[in-house]
């Protein structure tokens, strides 16, 4: 790695002069890409730079954002992807224009309490952390104006059937958890065109995600890598579209009801995770 | 079929005469009673003549005088489908010596469902009249003149819904000897039965300045649709997604192909996934998904990229090789084997 190779002083300026160059420019699009930054002190004036309007922080060392961040009024697109982030502020979720918000490929353990009253937040990635159904704020699935939730590489066996009040969503990611099943109140997110759900522990399907338009020219579903029921199972292999048409079907629902009705114990859980970059201590 | 149970007192009634239907025995004053349909019973034994536990609020099927709860009356005589193997409940369809569902019982050569359209038995295949023509045609490998029932040898005239030799006919206006591009025409426009309908050779025909359907390739003697270029039957104009005529609606031409206005915006009114605005000029197109050419960037870093570009794909969004490169070795290495099992499937 580069960055390293450099003394301390010299990593800061590099970020301050860019810091520097945008407020003679006035660009309202602030790249800070892979400086060595661990803090926001080493970005003085930062939060007084209120006109920017994107804030692109990926590939640093920073395990914590000052509330501060609040202050940039105007930002729209806030990417601190890959980092060390360890919890976020509840201040984030205040940002009048926060529209797009990236925070995949961190340590996150949690979110904050009230998290969810982003004002239009569109675009949510929180894949590869360490999260959980319960570690969700209560308000969490009240971000009604979601486009896309990125869930992927985290650590849910359930999802909340509140996930039914995203009725904008297009687009959820739950990709590599450890699910065991979907609310069936995913049969509301009518908009939704992407279904990512590869790599989990789900053996069915609700019926109602037979309602959804999965199959558009537009449309993606991801669904290997579960240990399915055999009639599903048989369908996939013949194509989505079989899956989409049998859990339609009546006999499918009468299976379905059988299967979520017996008690029989989970598939085991995955391949164990702890050499997840999320999880190794640093 | 399923009935209900009622439970009285043994108060209400003269217990001297009473017994038991299963058992036998009387019952006792103030005795709890289950009445079903005239017969008595103990509430114990009132239960599933299989499994011996009471039903399940009260429901019970009989089969030849015994009773069963219902998951052991389907076990034990609902007819299981031939495909699926799941307990057909509601319609059955008998073919083929097994039970099915309706929708299980398909042509096994196209899928089609053959419930309501009838199927035929061809080499132990149900299959349906469409793909039994298609099977029976390719058998012979040749078409049947329908006049002097010879083999036809090379493409036969098609006309009033038959096929021949062409040589039986001549051009009903300059009376050349015919063959396989003879056109038939509908003597009189409008009318649906074919009996009237006669034979002209292309040369005559083309003079009579007939438009073809760009479609069906069939002439069109009715109202006529001029677009893309081309004349259409009003049925055959059609919406290239979803196959609906537009008769006479209005409709969205792009790269030679029309389109409803629905299914218009769905495919081509592209919004741009980061700005979630109508993309006025340049569209970036890919992932199922499109950018303005502001914003196709790498989801990582940001980077603007061009369509040149070259990305990987995660979660259905774009990443530049160098975020790639820095995403954790055991990641890489998941989405290196989901990758290559997605190859595997695809082939
Ligand atoms: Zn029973
Ligand atoms: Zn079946
Ligand atoms: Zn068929
Ligand atoms: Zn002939
Ligand atoms: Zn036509
Ligand atoms: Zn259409
Ligand atoms: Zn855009
Ligand atoms: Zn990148």
């Amino acid at each position: 790695m580069s960055q390293s190779c450099l003394p301390v002083n010299a990593k800061m300026s590099k970020a301050k002069k860019v810091l520097d160059e945008a407020r003679e420019t006035q660009n309202r699009e602030l790249d800070l890409v892979d400086k060595g930054i661990s803090s926001f002190e080493e970005l003085p004036g930062l939060f007084n730079m209120s006109y920017i309007t994107r804030l692109t922080l990926s590939h640093n060392k920073i395990t914590m954002i000052s509330p501060g961040i609040a202050n940039l009024l105007n930002l729209e697109i806030l990417n601190l992807s890959n980092n060390g982030l360890r919890e976020l502020p509840v201040s984030l979720s205040s940002m009048p224009k926060l529209r797009i918000l990236n925070v995949s490929l961190n340590r996150l353990d949690s979110l904050p309490r009230g998290f969810g009253a982003f004002p239009v937040l569109e675009v949510l990635d929180l894949s590869y952390n360490n999260l959980n159904e319960n570690v969700l704020p209560g308000n969490f699935f009240m971000i009604e104006t979601l486009r896309a939730l990125y869930l992927g590489d985290n650590d849910f066996e359930h999802i909340p059937r509140e996930l039914g009040n995203l009725k904008n969503l297009q687009i959820l990611g739950l990709r590599d958890n450890d699910l065991l099943d979907l609310p069936r109140e995913i049969g509301e997110l009518t908009r939704l065109r992407e279904l990512h759900i590869q790599n989990n522990r789900l053996q069915v399907l609700p019926p109602e995600v037979g309602n959804l338009d999965l199959l558009g020219s537009k449309s993606v579903m991801k669904m290997e890598e579960n240990p399915w029921v055999v009639p599903i199972q048989e369908q996939y292999l013949l194509g989505i579209s079989h899956v989409i048409e049998y859990i339609k079907t009546e006999t499918y629902k009468i299976l379905y009801n059988r299967h979520i009705k017996s008690e029989r114990g989970p598939p085991p859980p995955k391949a164990d995770k702890s050499k997840k970059a999320s999880r190794v201590r640093a | 079929m399923s009935s209900k149970m009622e439970i009285v007192q043994a108060a209400d009634m003269s217990l001297a005469a009473m017994h038991c239907a299963r058992c036998a025995d009387g019952f006792e004053p103030n005795e709890k009673i289950v009445n079903s349909n005239g017969e008595l019973w103990h509430t114990q034994c009132f239960v599933c003549a299989q499994c011996f536990r009471p039903f399940e609020d009260g429901i019970f099927y009989e089969f030849e005088g015994r009773k069963y709860c219902e998951r052991d009356f389907h076990v034990l005589f609902a007819p299981c489908c031939n495909k699926c193997g799941e307990f057909v409940i509601g319609r059955v369809i008998k073919a083929m010596g097994a039970s099915w569902h309706p929708q299980c019982f398909r042509c096994q050569m196209c899928a089609k469902e053959l419930a309501d359209t009838g199927f035929i038995r061809n080499q132990n295949r149900a299959l349906c009249h469409e793909c039994n023509a298609k099977v029976k045609a390719e058998i012979t490998g040749r078409y049947m003149c329908h006049k002097c029932h010879g083999v036809i040898d090379d493409a036969p005239l098609r006309f009033r819904g038959e096929v021949y030799h062409g040589y039986h006919f001549n051009c009903t206006s300059c009376g050349v000897e015919l063959d396989s591009t003879a056109r038939e025409v509908k003597s009189r426009p409008g009318l649906t039965a074919n009996d009237m309908n006669e034979l002209y050779c292309l040369r005559c025909h083309d003079k009579m300045g007939i438009p073809i359907c760009g479609a069906c390739r069939r002439p069109i003697e009715e109202r006529v649709v001029t677009a893309l270029g081309k004349h259409w039957h009003v049925e055959h104009f059609v919406c290239a997604k979803c196959e609906k005529p537009f008769l006479g609606h209005r409709h969205y031409e792009k790269r030679g192909l029309a389109y409803c206005e629905t299914h218009y915006h769905q495919l081509f009114g592209n919004l741009c996934f980061v700005c979630n605005q109508v993309i006025a000029g340049d569209v970036f197109t890919a992932l199922n998904k499109a950018w303005c050419v502001h914003h196709f960037a790498c989801s990582i870093c940001d980077m603007k990229m061009t369509q040149k570009s070259k990305f990987y794909e995660y979660d259905e969004k774009p990443v530049c090789k160098k975020c790639y490169e820095r995403f954790p070795n055991e990641l890489r290495q998941r989405l290196r084997k989901a990758h290559e099992m997605s190859m595997k499937k695809n082939f």
